[in-house]
């Protein structure tokens, strides 16, 4: 098996995004490891990241209208024959129609990944960690003393 | 010799050890020189040692300080010498600004990835590092003393 290389795992980033996003319709599940620990959006503990992708797989499924995800250079760390951390900044907007009929449009502006690729035995890049977040502004109260 | 889930743990509590006693160059040591850093309130990854200069401008001075507590802490062993730290943190700062200007900033809901290598004269390193916040920050002017 040939060594991994960083265009190895910005395929495998791009296309964990595409099906992310909607526009391939695997099954998002099979991006991770079954042992694999990651950390969504505003979720205060890790979780086994096969809960987060069938609740992910089970919006995908509902009518999602548009969506669109931007990554920025993806840095990448060969750590091993066999492990790489993909790390880079993104945005992702998409607008949602519920099964009420209402709108929703959600927005990431300052998303950040840290995703931890390994092959498994059967030589498929899977992530094995993942930790998405996004920051904002902090609120700051002003002295009034 | 292979990593075992209670060295990853002992490296974590040494690091906020460190972290929380301002020990700037046990801290510092923690990092593999080329290594990431997703801070909490960053939008964009940077390199460690440019985190340490910041962190050591603002937060190990006399006027500033650290205090942290965190919960339980999963490991990941990803080989013989890499493995994954992932664990919730609450984190409140006392920032002193050289222009004279304090504030208090609170992280309630911290997320922390480490990932730690071994280097080759087999001490544990931090590689890369992502930390954020399941809630906002929230920062508050100090009164000037």
């Amino acid at each position: 098996m040939e060594n991994l290389s960083p265009e190895d795992v910005r395929r495998g980033v791009r296309r964990f995004w595409d099906i992310f996003s909607g526009k391939l319709t695997d099954k998002i599940e099979a991006m991770y490891s079954p042992t694999a620990i990651a950390f969504s959006g505003r979720a205060k503990r890790s979780e086994p990241a096969k809960l987060i992708a069938v609740r992910r797989s089970r919006r995908l499924q509902g009518s999602v209208s548009s969506s669109t995800v931007d990554e920025g250079s993806i840095d990448v760390q060969i750590v091993g024959a066999n492990v790489a951390i993909a790390a880079y900044t993104y945005t992702y907007h998409t607008d949602r129609v519920r099964a009420d009929g209402t709108k929703v449009q959600l927005e990431t502006l300052f998303g950040r990944a840290t995703q931890i690729f390994q092959r498994d035995d059967s030589g498929v890049l899977r992530i094995v960690h993942e930790h998405l977040s996004a920051t904002a502004n902090p609120e700051v109260e002003k002295a009034t003393g | 010799m292979n990593i075992s889930p209670d060295e990853i743990r002992a490296e974590v509590r040494k690091f906020w050890e460190f972290f929380s006693r301002k020990s700037k160059a046990q801290f510092a040591e923690m990092y593999l020189p080329s290594a990431t850093v997703f801070a909490v309130d960053a939008r964009r990854m940077e390199l460690a040692r440019l985190m340490l200069v910041r962190r050591e401008r603002e937060l190990f001075g006399p006027a500033s300080s650290v205090n942290a507590k965190f919960g339980p802490i999963d490991v990941q062993l990803l080989g013989t010498d890499l493995a994954v730290a992932s664990y919730p943190f609450h984190l409140s700062i006392t920032r002193a600004l050289p222009g004279g200007k304090s504030y208090q900033a609170e992280v309630p809901s911290g997320r922390a990835t480490q990932v730690f290598q071994r280097n080759e004269k087999g001490v544990l390193r931090i590689l890369h590092e992502h930390t954020s916040s399941a809630e906002p920050v929230t920062v508050k002017e100090l009164p000037a003393r």
